[in-house]
This record gives structure tokens, sequence and C-alpha cells, in this order.
């Protein structure tokens, strides 16, 4: 069983009405430059999944789709194995069992932050009072018993979005939607609701879609990551798969911090390689490398998979003091790439020094 | 906005000096003697007056067919913005100037219209021998008053659903479970109710002052409003004892107007419903089946109430005899040639340069009050003149004719003077709203880079401000050149407006002729707010 499939999913906004013979899977389609083209994706029980994407990639219409807020332009969106929207078919959002969280929140002004939180249970059924008995009890655990009573605009952006998170648990959904959850949130607050989130779905075996730009986010909430560009998802794989192994540089900048170094790869054992950079030979770990690649190839280099200190030798250009670590530009016999140490800043621009590299994931090279 | 500890600049002393004194002389010394002349008729001659035949009908029939009005416009004005501004309707921008062509249609050529096509005789009647009842009397008053009142209520509910219910907030409803009308009543109606508030009371003030609408359709058939009994009384009778029954009725009609609006100020609690975040860009795909629908109801309605009645308008306009058919055999531009003789060309002139006047005095005076009023951080010189529109014509005239009869009696001059206190607030509330929409940091920014106060202001604020200041002026122009009530009652021998030359023609009885000149009139607005009405239905 799924909680939601998205099957072939192309939506679109049209500035022209869209006839009904129009529509479905036909060549036109893609004269009208659908926001998502053909998207698969799937979610499982107590599965969290990441959809991943910079801006304008289609998160947001993917998750207005999966709502019911966006009508397929081809494809289906099934949620628990049933269809509830095609080219044809449509149902409407109050029908669809999932909660949605808003990018802006989405508070209703005119009621108060109990009453936001009652209104999904009211409509549910509800008696007003065992409504708010619950929206009080779900306030509560988001530590904002005190604040019940006030209105949205009365509350900061931290607290509105906890009363937007609460009502959407107050629906007791199967799937829940995240819009860019944290995108307005102090780092504090952030990893607090992440917590909450992981918990609160913990224990009702929900699952859960986020959209968001933020690889770290993405990387660190979801059991799963889709990599989603111009509408389709390109990658989709664990946290560790996507950052350790990714598709192609877009992908590997999408997901974090990545240099390009150009080497002379030749596998060694299953899962090792030995790189010529500038004639000086390492062997470092490589995954799939399974015959000698011709010439100087590209390979990628996360920053924590070089480290200062080694036999190569660099050009520092560029220091950045992170923290925990630091990171450093240099420039190599292979091109520039960027390694980390942690402390602080052991060695300023212009000073020559020596690194090593443990890591490499081989880029395939387009075309 | 700005501090208010230094001294105040001189400009701004000057500036708010002049506004009051212009309000003052425009309204607040005409209104004066208004009620100091009714005071002074003593309380025997008032409670006469009150006990005339006539005077309890008329307050009461204003009173019920305004009420009467403005639920209908207001229903069918909301209806109308839900479908047109939320559902995905095919050709928005022109379904929004087709529900908004009543504004640009004088009220005196839309009553002529719906009596030349639904009434007896009328092009219906003729055709298939069906006559909308009642349209002769209060039934027909208050259905072409509601049509011409619902693009008041349709901007303001439009407005009030482009600034606030933005569609998250009902997208949040739905997915929290409500179907979609308990989406609109729990949650998109509770936010529009501050504009139903306003909605209500601008459609009520509109009928309650409307004249034109009610000398038509209503007089005839023996229905009066207090607007019509004013008009009859001043123009008809000689008697004193009606003066002061038409002085009585223009301070009854002042307490209407401004009690309600003073009912609407209270609704409309300031900030009682803010929006919550940005709204959400293009939200619906392409037009679906219930849009189209949407959309051919909306044009249905545009069919029947504007502009079958303006085509039947033509007919008689072309016909050569009433009771003829209006086929192509009898058609004749003769009609057309002679509305366009006589005094017609004289009350067009008139009404033309009163009509340029008035904007172009009102215009710059709106903009001083705006820049005044965000200076200073406050808004009371600019409710204040915006107030002024809710006085009732027949009111302002009477007053306007007892401060300055004695001096400029029958004169242009008197009618331009009750032009600019009547049509002050719509010069300035397009030049306030174009204002506030302006991000005060553009303003900043212009003095952060080394612009003064007032060169920030030639080269940021008045050149954003253009359209508006531009829609400002042909609002004021398009609503005084077509303006009734107040050139009736202050025209002498050779200052007759256009509006009054077409009126005199339908009570003369010259139906052919009448229709002519009111499609004349009519096709000339038409032209002239064209511009206005393509940018307003492009925006928002």
């Amino acid at each position: 069983m799924t909680l939601l499939e998205c099957r072939g999913l192309s939506v679109g906004y049209a500035a022209t009405p869209i006839r009904r013979r129009d529509r479905g899977p036909d060549p036109q389609l893609q004269l009208r430059a659908p926001v998502l083209d053909r998207l698969d994706l799937t979610v499982g029980p107590n599965e969290s999944v990441a959809v991943l994407g910079p801006s304008g990639s289609g998160k947001t219409t993917l998750l207005q789709a999966v709502a019911g807020f966006q009508a397929p332009w081809a494809g289906e969106i099934l949620l628990h194995d049933r269809v509830v929207a095609s080219a044809t078919r449509v149902e409407a959002p109050e029908r669809r069992n999932v909660g949605l969280v808003f990018q802006h929140y989405a508070l209703w002004p005119h009621m108060s932050a109990l009453d936001n939180v009652a209104y999904p249970l009211r409509r549910a059924g509800s008696p007003a009072a065992a409504a708010r008995r619950e929206a009080r009890e779900l306030l509560n655990r988001m530590g904002l018993g005190e604040l019940a009573g006030r209105r949205p605009e009365q509350l900061s952006g931290g607290q509105q979005q906890r009363v937007g998170l609460a009502r959407a648990l107050a629906r007791h959904p199967d799937l829940y939607l995240f819009d860019e959850p944290t995108a307005h949130l102090d780092a504090a607050l952030r990893t607090a609701l992440q917590e909450e989130l992981s918990q609160r779905r913990g224990e009702t075996g929900a699952g859960a879609l986020y959209a968001t730009h933020d690889a770290a986010e993405a990387l660190a909430v979801a059991d799963r990551v889709a990599l989603l560009r111009d509408g389709r998802v390109v990658q989709s794989g664990t946290p560790v798969e996507v950052y350790d192994r990714p598709l192609d540089l877009w992908a590997a900048r999408l997901t974090g911090a990545a240099s390009v170094l150009r080497a002379e790869v030749a596998p060694t054992q299953p899962g090792r390689a030995r790189l010529r950079l500038g004639g000086i030979p390492v062997e470092v770990v490589a995954d799939c490398v399974s015959a000698e690649l011709p010439g100087p190839a590209p390979v990628l280099v996360r920053p924590n998979w070089a480290g200062l200190g080694g036999p190569l030798p660099g050009l520092v250009r560029q220091a950045w003091y992170r923290g925990p670590h630091t990171d450093y530009r240099l420039e190599s016999p292979g091109g520039e790439v960027v390694v980390r140490r942690p402390g602080p800043p052991s060695a300023r621009a212009g000073d020559r020094v020596g690194w090593s590299l443990e890591r490499v994931w081989p880029l395939v090279s387009p075309g | 906005m700005a501090d208010r500890h230094g001294p105040q600049r001189a400009w701004e002393r000057a500036g708010r000096l002049g506004v009051w004194l212009a309000l003052a002389a425009l309204v607040g010394y005409p209104v004066l003697r208004l009620l100091t002349t009714a005071a002074a008729e003593g309380a025997d001659a008032v409670v006469a007056a009150v006990a005339l035949p006539g005077t309890g009908s008329a307050v009461a029939g204003t009173l019920w067919s305004s009420a009467a009005a403005a639920a209908a416009a207001v229903t069918g004005g909301v209806l109308a913005a839900l479908a047109v501004e939320r559902a995905a309707v095919p050709s928005r921008r022109w379904l929004r100037v087709g529900l908004l062509m009543p504004v640009l249609i004088p009220p005196f050529v839309s009553a002529l219209s719906w009596g030349a096509a639904y009434g007896p005789g009328g092009v219906l009647d003729d055709a298939v021998g069906v006559t909308l009842p009642g349209l002769y009397g209060p039934a027909g008053v208050v259905a072409v008053i509601a049509v011409n009142a619902l693009p008041l209520a349709y901007l303001v509910t439009a407005a009030a659903l482009a600034g606030r219910a933005e569609p998250d907030l009902e997208r949040a409803a739905r997915a929290s479970g409500a179907s979609s009308p308990a989406a609109l009543a729990t949650v998109t109606l509770p936010l529009l109710r501050p504009a139903l508030g306003a909605a209500a009371v601008l459609c009520f003030t509109y009928a309650a002052n409307s004249f034109a609408v009610p000398a038509v359709l209503g007089t005839p058939a023996g229905f009066e409003t207090m607007t019509t009994r004013i008009y009859r009384g001043l123009a008809f009778s000689a008697d004193p004892a009606v003066f002061t029954q038409v002085l009585v009725l223009a301070v009854a009609l002042l307490v209407v107007a401004l009690t309600s609006v003073a009912a609407a100020d209270a609704m409309a609690a300031p900030g009682s419903v803010r929006r919550t975040a940005a709204p959400a860009g293009a939200v619906h795909g392409g037009a679906g089946r219930r849009g189209r629908r949407v959309a051919a109801a909306v044009w249905a309605y545009v069919a029947l109430t504007s502009a079958a009645p303006f085509a039947a308008l033509v007919l008689v306009a072309l016909t050569r005899a009433a009771g003829l058919a209006p086929v192509p055999a009898n058609w004749t531009l003769e009609h057309f040639s002679e509305a366009l003789r006589g005094p017609t060309v004289g009350g067009l002139g008139r009404s033309l340069q009163l009509a340029a006047a008035a904007a172009t005095v009102l215009v710059p005076l709106g903009g001083l009050v705006v820049a005044l009023e965000r200076v200073a951080a406050t808004r009371r010189l600019g409710i204040l003149a915006t107030l002024t529109f809710a006085i009732p014509g027949s009111a302002l005239a009477i007053a306007a004719l007892l401060a300055y009869g004695r001096w400029l009696g029958g004169s242009l001059a008197i009618i331009l003077v009750a032009y600019l206190g009547k049509f002050w607030a719509l010069a300035q509330r397009p030049i306030a709203g174009a204002a506030d929409r302006l991000p005060p940091d553009l303003y900043r920014a212009a003095r952060a880079s080394g612009a003064a106060g007032p060169a920030a202001l030639r080269t940021i604020v008045v050149p954003s401000l253009a359209p508006a200041l531009a829609a400002a002026w042909l609002l004021a122009f398009l609503f005084a050149f077509h303006e009734l009530p107040m050139s009736g009652l202050l025209y002498g021998p050779g200052t007759a407006t256009l509006a009054v030359v077409v009126l005199n023609l339908q009570q003369v009885g010259d139906a052919g002729v009448t229709a002519a000149l009111a499609v004349l009139l009519t096709l000339g607005l038409l032209v002239a707010a064209a511009p206005l009405l393509l940018v307003r239905g492009a925006r928002t």
C-alpha cells in the first residue's frame, strides 16, 4: 500500500481556456509548458519524502495538486491506492484526507488561534466543546496554550507556523503536506519544529511530503529525497544516496557544496580507485568505477571528502570560517577544490598548503 | 510617516488653510444656510410642511425603495464579484467591463432605455406583446436603481477580495475538510463583512440620492421620492408652503444620507481584519465548464440589463415615429439631426465646460488633501472631503441656492460651486488609493539618493501616480458631465446643461429626439471613458 502515488502527473497553468479535447497525453501538451511534467512519485506509510528543487521547479504546484487545488492535465494522483485526480475527474480537497501546512501559514484572521485549530474538527462533525478541547490540547503540545485566545496578527511568525501545524494535525490526516515549512523560522525554532514533526509522524504512522529548496533541511528531515527539475523528478533516493552519488553536476550542486576536479581514474578493487592529480597518485573511495576512465575525467568532491594536510599541493585562495569547521578554497593541479578542516582557520589566502583526498564521485560526462 | 516634531512648513499651513476654506465655502456654509433657513421657518411652518400631502409618502418611498435596491444590488454585486474574481472564468477583463458598464451610462439614459425596451409601447411590447409589469412605478424604480448600483457593490467586494481574503485562506478551509459552501460561509463571507457593510451603505445612499430614475419611471406612475418631490416643488410651484416642504425634505435627505454613512463608519472598525500574507499569484488553471457557465450567466445579465435596453433606445431614436415597427423600412436619422439643433448644442458646450472646469479644479485639490494627509499622518481632512460625496445632490443644490443664489442664481458659476462640493471625493479617492498602494520606501529611497522633498515628489511620486491622476480627472469629468439633480435645480435661462435639455425634452414627450440625444450622449461618454475602463479592467 502507498499513501500517495503520482503517475505521469502533468499540471500547468494556462492563460487560455483548455478545451476538453486538448487534455490528456497529446503532443500539444508540451507546447503549453506544464509546471509538472509527467512526474512520478510515491510516499509510503510512515515515510517522509522531501521534494527538493530550486524556486520555479514546481514544488508548490505539486503540493497544490495533491491537496486538490490544481487539476492535472494528464496522469493520476492516488491516495491510499484510490485515484483522486485524473484529467477527467478531480475529487474535492475536503474529501482527501491530507493535512496541508502553508508556506505563509494562511491562518484565518477573523478567528482566534484556538478556533483556527478547532476548525477541521468542527468540519469533521465534532461538537463545538469537544473540538475546542482537542484544539486546546494540540496547542498545549505546541507550547502555545497561553496564546490560544489570540488572533493570528497578534502572534509571531514562528507561533503562527505552529498554529498552522496544529491545524493540520487536527485533521488527523494520513499524509502531511508541508510547503517550505521552516523557510520563515530562525535556526532554533526550525530545529524544534523538525523534532516535533518527526515525533508526531512516528506516533501516527502517517506519511509526509515536504517541499523545500533548502538542501540541509531536505537531507535532515526526509527518509527519501526527490530532486525536482523543471517539473520532473530527476533523481530519487535516501539522503545519503543523493548526497554521495548525485546524478549529475546540477543534482550535486542542489544537494550541497561541490567541487569538480579533473583526474585520471583507474579502478583498483571494488569501490576504490587510483587517481592521478597533476602526476601525483592518490588512492580514494570511489563507487561505480569499473573501468579506467579515459583522459582526465571530471570527478565530484564534497568539502568533507577532502582535508587540509596531505601529499597534494594547493594554493589557498580563500578561507571561510563556519564555526565548527573551516572551508578552504584551493587552487590545485586538478582544478579548484574546497576542502574542510575542523577548527578555526589555520591558513590564509596566498599560503601554500598540502591537502588530502578520501573520496570522489565520478561525474557522468554530459552527452 | 514623517516626524511631527518640527514646525509646520509654510506650504503645509497654506495648503491646510486653503483646503479648509474650500470645504467651508463649497459645502460647510451652504449646508449651514440650509439648516438655518429651515430652522428660521419656525416650528409651525415645518409641521405644516410635514403635514402637506406628499411629504410622508416621499420619505417612506425613498427609504423603502432605497433599502430594497441596496439589498438587491449588494446581493448581486457580491455574487458577481465572487463568480468573476474567484472562479476561473474566460476573458475576466471583459466580464468586468460589462459589469461596470452601468457606471458609464447616465442614470436617466438607463431609465429611458428600460422604458424603451420593456415598457408599454416598448420594443419588446411591439415585437411579442410583453411588458415588464410595474416598470413604471416603485418596482421599476427599484430594479433600475439596483442595476445601476450593482457596480458599486461589485467594486467594493472585488477590492476586498483582492486585498484581503487571499485564496490560501479558503484553500486552508478546504484542506481542513470544509466543502465549498462551508468555506464560503465560514471563511470568505466573514472576511468580507466590513466590505459588505460598506457596499450596503454606498448602494443605499446612492439609491436615496438618485433622481433621474424615479423622475423618469416613478413620477409618471405617481410614485415619488424625496428627490423628485424636491424637484417638483422647486420647479413647478411658487407656494411658500411648498418651499418649506422642499427645505424639510432636503434636510431629511441630508440626515438619511449622513446617518447611514456614520453607521457604516462604525461597522467597519479599522483593522478588524488584516491580511496575513501576500496574495498568491495566478491560482487558477484554465476555465473549466463551470467557469464558462458563470461567464455565460454574467453575459446574459449584462445583455438583459444594459445592452438590450440601450439597443431598444437606439431603435426608438432611429424609428421615424412612435408606434411604427422598428424595422429598417421605418428608419431615419431625422431625430439625430434634430437633436443636434436648437438648445442641444449650447447645452453640450456648457456641460463640457462645467465638467472640464470641475475636474481641473478638483484634481489638484484632491492631490493636495492626499499630500497633507500623508505629511500629517491624519486622515481627518480626507474623510471630511470624502463625506461630502454622501450629501445628496438635491440637498446640496438647495443649500447652494440659499447661500449664493442672491449673487450667482441662474448662472453657470453656481452649478460649478455645487459640482465642486459634490464631486470632490471622486477626484480624491483614486489619488488616495494609488498613494496608499505606493510603497513609502520609494519616496524614502529618492530622499536617500539625494533628492529634496519637492524633487522626490516631482520625480518619483507624481509620475507613479500619473495614471491615478488621469483616472481622477476623468471620473470627475464623467460624473459632472451627466449630472442631473443639481443642474436641474440650479439652471437658469441660457444655462441648461445637456442632461437638463434631455430631461426637459422627455417631459415634453418627444420620445424620438430624447432617445437620439440620450444615445449620442452615452456614446460620447463611452468613448471618453474607454481608457479608464480598460485600465481599471486590466488591473487587479
